[in-house]
């Protein structure tokens, strides 16, 4: 995973640029090939002619006896052949590399993201869940469509207006004037379309969006009675919306057109042009002699080939834009989240350093803070604290909102880089044993996330890895947690699945079997709490404290709430406020 | 492909005379496309052919032709692209009516996973696959190639068969991608990418609670490994696309070759002029590009279904029950003056191992505030949603104001009853637009009095735009305490008989919850409350506290 931090987001390395633009190359080739079948079938309906004319239909059979047509069409589908494995080759090729890249783009996204400190900003879920898949899924058809059409079209166009101007000037001039003349007009209108066509992509997120609003609020526009007014809404911004894309699509259809036109006029010249100098009504246009009939054919049969790499690229363009759409909003993710702001200090994949840590905060650690001053968005949290908790106590840490509860919990897990001062747990620096000891401590948020999955499979995060566990000991969480009842309660008890979010559950219900899932930590030494009893029903409170009660005894507890049932267990109460006195005056202004 | 086969036929019925006009305007640049390559080789060769033996011709007429062909086909491109697409977006405008309208009448009320109706949008946008992409190209493939074969076989027998054979192969080409659909590589393709949605949404939201239980970097592998899944289903779809692609362009090039013997051949046995041989030979040239139109649209069809099917289930879930087909119960009026009655009523989850409520019975009179206590998960928002009917009870009944709830008509029972939850959702329009929800024909002054008397009119008259002041995602941050009161603002736009707060204070500090149990008391009039509470707060301002029993204990 290490090599690409080096690579920016979404772009193909070395190898794979390369790649790529061999598959555009073997698409050329496999177009250039269209040349000398040209060649062969001008060639036999050139001989046709002339046979026809020299000695009439019988000098034409007995050239057929000679089995040159036959040549013919074998050599027309030996080539075809080899031009179908070309293109078969280019294809699978760019898909490939196509599918590398967005494969490495995703484990970008993921490792930048697994190494960003929690309690850091972050997107909210809808929109990152959005872009590391659809947008990333844009990039395929940028790399796999686009990038190879533009090698096909630096090749082709240029070859074929070689060959042409061979046999006649004329008919490569025409080409070379309705050939260029086609991206100028393009650019033309495609400036006005896309900046329109941008508003209108706009315009259909939104309303996609005020859908999916409508629906999830569904509930309250029932209850207002205000459900079939809303139907209306939709209706009406539906119809603004197709009367605006149609407006758009006008625009973006022409330059379109004008490619077509240019196609078809510069095919129709060129097919009037050798119709009239075989006439002999025209006499110039060749290098002397005058144009015969398998020339003039041959011309007329590369005409369309000319424009195709033309109309393949204007196809792909659409391809191209939302790629590198998709790659400004990707880099824009990896800039917001990315190494350049907070970062957890220390990877928690440092597995070495794991057990010797473990060992060392086995039983109840002491705590202490020494000359800590932490600085958070220009805000000063803390300024010069120092704080001892010794080993077993449980400290309650008061103070109204604000006052840095969080940020002092965060600063022990690992959270936080400080400015100044030190941490130390059981005299180790708090930043060397952060990541082990996440992995060992009950914590216990104010607002528990429950995650897709069983109800077990939720508890059993609470374990670290090859820890045995059995269906006793869940059960013995769930009963320290007061949730036994819910759970039994469930239709499917322990295997009951659960949504996004602990989706089926009530919010009392989550913070329960969030306890329990902390309860499963039977050998952690510390214990830290963060408003566990906000918003709780003085019911689910009560259990909630009284598996608190349970947790923290024989362990070092912080436990931040201003809840007085908390603060009415036995233990040492510490105003932030006053603590951290240094706020007020250090405050940035 | 059943799914597919109801889009395509729901977009016919929606508007056929679109669905018949995008058709015929792609058919006509097809024909001139053709028709120029065909003309052009026709005309050279005559050109040739007249140059040599000093013969008239007549050359204006043909050079006209093929210059009018150029022109047809441009402009026909043109319009056969903006029909089409106005009738695509046509139907999928009534589509998401279609779709709100159903969501409306489902009986299932649950709240729904944001992350998969999120994937709904996807699928909407991607059944514009199904005309554009599918019923357009192969209807005009049919249509040109039963011209062509036609004419074929007015010219010569051996054009004819050599055409009905590739013509065929064309054909067999779809019949495959359509009859050997790897629908299962789709199901992947499409399981594996719900799957990173969903972890990926769960990584963000739980990021805190997965650094302490189980890792980051354990969240992200299954993520990884779906990612891994994606590719390779995905890399099969593809496969079989190109695969397709390069059969049909070998299939189009064998066709030219075979063509030319035909056309010398027959020139040689005299069956037709050189110039119209020449002539066949550059319309086969043009046909590939026409026939391989399809087969991208085809490829894709297995997911196409995918979504198809899913937007088609959501189009098709079952109605609510008609209320109006029971026969109404009416209690007598002197028998109990009570506004909201609950009699035996049992409920159960669908699912559920035992019922919730057990025949609970209940009155409220008029102008009475009756809270509803008990432990979480003993019933208590139940009863609220049986109250508002957006729950069925199973057994027992409601009444309001006398009168079976069951019969009660939709628009006077949301007149009469106003219901303040927990989860007040706002929605992501303006201020306005989320208080006028409530009440349509609300003025300016009464939206302004609503929110005084939620104590936020302060706070919006601070924003620059006031009223038009978008909430949500990008726009006016509000706190929780703020949203909970611009709800209350709304609910003090009606003028209920009975309100229903469903844990209206839940989450928030003590200062904020009196401050919006106060307002809402000294609003509320002589309207009944029926109040889901567990603060002493609420319980405290109720006339009468109705306590509901541990789930499967007896009242007590």
């Amino acid at each position: 995973m290490q090599r690409q931090a080096h690579a920016a987001i979404g772009q193909p390395l070395e190898g794979e640029g390369r790649a790529l633009r061999r598959t555009g190359y073997l698409l050329g080739v496999s177009d250039l090939l269209w040349i000398p079948q040209a060649g062969l079938i001008s060639i036999a309906l050139g001989k046709m002619l002339a046979d026809l004319s020299g000695a009439g239909a019988a000098g034409l059979q007995s050239a057929l006896v000679s089995g040159q047509l036959f040549l013919i069409v074998a050599a027309l589908v030996c080539l075809a052949l080899l031009r179908t494995f070309l293109q078969n080759q280019a294809l699978n090729g760019a898909r490939r590399v196509a599918h590398k890249i967005q494969s490495r783009a995703r484990e970008h996204i993921l490792q930048v993201s697994v190494k960003r400190s929690p309690s850091a900003d972050f997107p909210a879920s809808g929109a990152f869940a959005a872009r590391i898949t659809e947008q990333v899924d844009l990039l395929g058809p940028y790399y796999r469509n686009y990038l190879p059409q533009v090698m096909r079209l630096k090749l082709v166009p240029l070859a074929i207006v070689l060959v042409t101007a061979w046999f006649s000037w004329l008919a490569a001039l025409i080409l070379l004037i309705c050939g260029p003349l086609i991206p100028v007009f393009m650019a033309l209108i495609g400036m006005r379309a896309k900046a329109a066509s941008a508003a209108q992509q706009e315009e259909l997120t939104r309303l996609s969006g005020m859908l999916l609003d409508r629906i999830r609020g569904l509930e309250t526009l029932i209850l207002f009675g205000a459900a079939e007014r809303t139907e209306d809404d939709i209706r009406s911004a539906g119809e603004r919306f197709r009367l605006g894309t149609m407006r758009v699509l006008k625009i973006a259809f022409l330059s379109s057109t004008v490619l077509e036109l240019f196609s078809a006029l510069g095919i129709a010249f060129c097919a009037v042009y050798v119709g009239f100098s075989l006439l002999g009504d025209i006499q110039f246009g060749t290098w002397g002699a005058p144009l015969t009939y398998s020339a003039g054919l041959f011309v007329l049969l590369l005409a369309p080939d000319f424009f195709a790499p033309l109309r393949a690229y204007a196809a792909a363009y659409h391809d191209r834009a939302a790629g590198i759409a998709a790659l400004e909003k990707l880099a824009a993710l990896i800039a917001e989240i990315g190494p350049d702001s907070p970062q957890l200090p220390e990877c928690i994949s440092m597995e070495h350093s794991a057990a010797v840590a473990l060992e060392g905060i086995s039983s109840p650690p002491s705590i202490r803070f020494s000359d800590v001053t932490l600085t958070l968005a220009g805000r000063r949290i803390f300024a010069n604290m120092d704080l001892d908790v010794a080993p077993g106590e449980t400290v309650f840490l008061a103070g109204p909102s604000g006052s840095g509860k969080t940020t002092l919990l965060d600063c022990l897990l690992g959270f936080h880089n400080l400015a100044e001062g030190d941490i130390r747990i059981d005299g180790k620096s708090a930043r060397q044993v952060a990541g082990p000891l996440r992995r060992n401590v009950i914590w216990i948020s104010q607002s528990p996330r429950l995650f897709h999955g069983s109800l077990k499979a939720n508890l059993l995060k609470g374990v670290e890895n090859g820890v045995p566990v059995n269906e006793d000991d869940l059960w013995q969480a769930l009963r320290l947690a007061g949730a036994e009842e819910l759970v039994r309660r469930l239709p499917h008890g322990l295997a009951t699945q659960l949504g996004e979010d602990g989706f089926g559950l009530s919010v009392g219900e989550i913070r329960r079997v969030a306890l329990a899932r902390a309860a499963m930590r039977r050998n952690a030494a510390l214990v830290l709490a963060d408003e566990p009893t906000a918003g709780l029903d003085e019911d689910t409170a009560a259990d909630v404290i009284r598996g608190l009660k349970t947790l923290t005894a024989g362990r070092t507890s912080l436990i931040a709430s201003h809840d007085p049932a908390v603060l009415e267990m036995p233990g040492r109460t510490i105003d932030l406020v006053d603590l951290a006195a240094g706020v007020r005056e250090g405050a940035a202004p | 492909m059943k799914a597919v086969w109801q889009i395509v036929s729901s977009q016919y019925r929606h508007d056929r005379f679109h669905f018949w006009l995008g058709i015929l305007a792609a058919i006509l640049p097809a024909v001139a496309g053709i028709l120029l390559l065909g003309v052009s080789g026709w005309f050279i060769t005559a050109a040739a052919l007249a140059g040599l033996s000093g013969a008239f011709l007549n050359i204006f007429a043909p050079s006209a032709i093929i210059r009018a062909l150029a022109i047809i086909r441009t402009g026909g491109r043109y319009g056969e692209r903006v029909v089409t697409h106005d009738a695509t977006f046509r139907f999928l405008a009534a589509l998401r009516n279609q779709l709100f309208a159903a969501f409306v009448a489902t009986k299932d009320r649950h709240r729904r996973s944001a992350v998969l109706l999120n994937r709904l949008t996807l699928d909407i946008t991607a059944l514009d696959t199904v005309y554009l992409r599918i019923v357009v190209p192969v209807l005009l493939c049919g249509v040109i190639a039963a011209g062509l074969l036609c004419v074929w076989f007015a010219i010569s027998l051996p054009m004819f068969v050599a055409g009905a054979v590739f013509l065929g192969a064309w054909a067999g080409l779809a019949w495959v991608s359509v009859a050997r659909a790897d629908a299962k590589a789709a199901r992947r393709a499409d399981a594996a990418s719900d799957a990173i949605r969903l972890r990926a949404a769960d990584l963000v939201a739980g990021r805190r609670d997965l650094a302490i239980y189980g890792g980051l970097d354990a969240a992200a592998a299954p993520i990884l490994s779906a990612a891994d899944r994606l590719t390779v289903a995905e890399d099969v779809e593809e496969c079989r696309a190109t695969r397709l692609i390069c059969l049909s362009s070998l299939v189009g090039q064998t066709f030219l070759a075979v063509s030319l013997a035909v056309a010398i051949v027959g020139t040689a046995q005299a069956a037709f002029t050189p110039a119209l041989a020449v002539g066949l030979v550059l319309v086969v040239v043009a046909l590939p590009e026409l026939f391989s139109m399809a087969l991208p649209g085809l490829a894709r069809l297995p997911r196409t279904a995918l979504a198809a099917k899913r937007v088609s289930a959501l189009q098709s879930t079952p109605l609510a029950q008609t209320t109006s087909a029971q026969t109404p119960v009416i209690r007598q009026p002197g028998d109990n003056p009570a506004l909201l009655g609950f009699e035996g009523v049992t409920f159960r989850y669908p699912g559920a191992a035992r019922n919730v409520l057990e025949t609970l019975s209940f009155d409220i009179r008029k102008g009475e505030v009756v809270a509803i206590a008990g432990r979480s998960g003993c019933g208590k928002s139940t009863v609220a949603a049986i109250a508002a009917r957006m729950l069925e009870p199973r057994t027992g009944r409601v009444f309001l104001e006398g009168q079976d709830l069951r019969t009660y008509d939709e628009q006077a029972l949301r007149r009469s009853i106003t219901v303040l939850g927990q989860r007040a959702y706002l929605f992501n329009d303006t201020v306005a637009a989320n208080l006028r929800i409530a009440n349509a024909d609300a003025s300016e002054a009464d939206l302004w009095a609503a929110l005084e008397h939620a104590a936020l009119a302060d706070r919006i008259a601070e924003s620059p735009l006031g009223f038009g002041t978008v909430l949500g995602e990008g726009g006016l941050g509000l706190s929780g305490g703020e949203q909970r009161r611009l709800a209350l603002a709304r609910a003090f736009l009606t003028r209920p008989q009975l309100f229903i707060l469903d844990e209206m204070t839940e989450g928030l500090d003590k200062e904020t919850s009196r401050d919006v149990l106060s307002r809402f008391l000294e609003f509320r009039g002589s309207a009944s409350v029926l109040m889901i509470a567990h603060k002493r707060l609420e319980l405290e301002a109720a006339d009468r506290i109705l306590r509901l029993p541990e789930p499967g204990h007896e009242i007590r």
